[in-house]
């Protein structure tokens, strides 16, 4: 899956650990604010993916800039990133495979690892749901948006995808089968599918274990709509809530040991249940007050999104533990990116619905490249 | 009706006082295909009004988790199979829900009284319960608040003597909205389960 082939010149490669001790006091300062940067030298679409992907941390070209990045990209992305001040590059690579847009991409990967000390993310996918007139749909994409492929074409409504570790295959709830709604598993690489969950009453909302092993669920075939376990083949379900009004919106702690849901007592809350079973605990949520909806744990553990809110809704960010929320931007439905810092959401506009990035400590918002119709409930691959 | 409903407070209110609000009332006739679970949910919202409930609400009497469901016997067939499904015959019953509530408001118990006393003389039909949400809350906590409005429906209808395996729930989240305007006069309309008469083939 590598595409990137680095180029490195032993010169270069001395210079960057020369320079790294003073790299990292000016980095760690910034780490929630907007860097200043100058792109030269590439032009039309490495350009273009350039700035969108720093753009997407927190990085917009400005002057005067802290860092410069040059390059080319003339049959190849060449490239290198340069402190301001400082005669040498921090590094300079050449990229090969691929194509341009994955060579620009596998570049920012590389300046961003530099410059927020996070993990890449610009060749990562995203599926969600699109909606065009009547009909729904599931889609999978770059992460910006590019290169979409509709999964399903079954002319009936379809949500809430989600992604098995590793990307192999997604889970999703469909309404193929007249007036039933069942949760499918769809291979990627096969396009077979298969029932994974069509018990009587309603079967919605699956989400895999980080570990792959388990799968969350809502099902409501005990009479309301509650929270269920089982194994990632649909083996050994167990019942985990109780509730008379409706549980949903599971999702995993990064230890898989935990889901963290929404119970509906008279509003909505976000709670926590061992995934083996036992008592839910309230997960205390000060600072805001309202639906607490569609929570999302980071990937390293620390962090909750969730939606507040009922119509105008925003995205807020707490410690995984509870405590104090930030509100941090209109939109609802956040996921979290593998790298626990940018986060996906939908954002209503008019009659449309429209999928945003947030980069969560400098608040900075983007817009990805949008189909036509309505897209929403995101899900990263991760 | 009324006298109906006040009977079950009543009931509701004996059963919680006598058991402590720990264990579900006994007092009640057991529902054929109900889910037992002893010694869990206790005293889980049980047999009372929501915080902030506008109007006045009447509460199932097998309250506990609802009504299981089965995926097999005749009924189960039936709307699993071939049948005519008829949206029109109950087109005037259609239940109405306050926001983000499930439970079946006074306003709309006449029209379930219609509904049971249509399948007491017509035994081999089955209905389909869809419930639906306005578009104030996110997509997958709208799925379970649509599917909690349609169970909600099937227990009340199973209280007045209907046998809940005929009825069948899917929720559309909000997903079929009859008003597409952002207010409150269509999101009033789009709180509701359509009732569909479902007749063998």
């Amino acid at each position: 899956m590598k595409i990137r082939h680095e180029i490195i010149l032993a010169g270069i490669l001395a210079l960057t650990f020369q320079a790294g001790a003073q790299d990292v006091i000016q980095i760690t300062k910034q780490t929630s604010h907007l860097i200043p940067v100058s792109i030269t030298g590439f032009s039309g679409e490495a350009e273009s993916v350039l700035k969108f992907d720093l753009s997407v941390l927190g990085i917009e070209v400005s002057e005067p800039a802290d860092y410069l990045i040059s390059g080319k990209n003339e049959g190849r992305v060449e490239g290198s990133l340069t402190q301001a001040g400082v005669p040498r590059p921090i590094f300079l690579r050449a990229y090969a495979g691929g194509n341009t847009r994955s060579q620009a991409h596998a570049f920012a990967n590389d300046i961003i690892k530099e410059l927020r000390q996070s993990s890449p993310i610009f060749q990562t996918k995203i599926a969600f749901r699109v909606s065009r007139g009547g009909s729904t749909e599931i889609c999978v994409s770059d992460f910006d948006g590019n290169n979409p492929v509709v999964l399903t074409h079954d002319n009936a409504l379809v949500e809430a995808p989600s992604w098995f570790p590793g990307g192999h295959a997604l889970l999703y709830t469909s309404w193929m089968t007249r007036n039933t709604v069942q949760i499918f598993e769809h291979n990627l690489a096969t396009g077979a599918r298969k029932l994974f969950a069509g018990y009587p009453g309603l079967n919605c909302s699956a989400e895999i274990s980080p570990d792959g092993r388990k799968a969350a669920m809502i099902l409501s075939k005990s009479g309301s709509p509650n929270l269920y376990v089982c194994d990632s083949d649909g083996g050994h379900l167990k019942q985990l809530t109780h509730t008379r009004e409706e549980d949903s919106c599971p999702c995993w702690s990064s230890d898989s040991r935990e889901i963290c849901f929404v119970c509906r007592s008279g509003r909505a809350v976000l709670q926590k249940i061992s995934a083996d079973g036992g008592t839910p605990v309230p997960v205390h949520v000060s600072g805001v007050y309202g639906n607490l909806t569609a929570p999302d744990w980071s990937p390293d553990g620390s962090k909750i999104a969730f939606t507040i809110g009922s119509g105008n809704f925003s995205i807020c960010v707490m410690p995984a533990g509870g405590g104090e929320a930030e509100k941090l931007v209109a939109g609802e439905d956040p996921c979290w990116a593998p790298n626990s810092r940018t986060i996906i959401f939908t954002q209503r506009r008019n009659d449309r619905r429209v999928l945003c990035l947030l980069d969560v400590p400098t608040k900075h918002v983007k817009d990805i490249r949008q189909l036509s119709g309505s897209c929403s409930e995101p899900s990263w691959a991760r | 009706m009324k006298n109906l409903s006040l009977f079950g407070v009543f009931i509701v209110t004996t059963a919680l006082l006598a058991s402590g609000c720990h264990r579900k009332p006994t007092s009640l006739t057991p529902i054929p295909g109900m889910e037992h679970q002893q010694g869990q949910n206790e005293g889980v919202g049980s047999g009372t009004a929501m915080p902030g409930e506008g109007g006045v609400t009447s509460t199932p009497a097998n309250h506990g988790e609802g009504i299981a469901m089965s995926a097999n016997g005749k009924f189960a067939d039936l709307l699993n199979g071939p049948h005519n499904e008829d949206r029109e015959k109950f087109k005037a019953d259609t239940v109405y829900f306050d926001f983000d509530k499930s439970s079946v408001k006074a306003s709309e118990e006449g029209k379930l009284q219609d509904v049971a006393t249509y399948f007491k003389g017509n035994n081999s039909d089955a209905l389909i319960v869809e419930g639906n949400c306005d578009e104030r809350g996110t997509e997958k906590y709208n799925l379970a608040l649509g599917e909690r409005r349609a169970l909600s429906v099937r227990e009340y209808l199973a209280n007045l003597g209907m046998d809940p395996q005929r009825i069948k729930t899917v929720s559309y989240g909000f997903s079929k909205p009859v008003e597409t305007g952002h207010n409150e006069a269509a999101w009033k309309q789009n709180r509701r389960a359509d009732l569909v008469l479902v007749t063998p083939k």
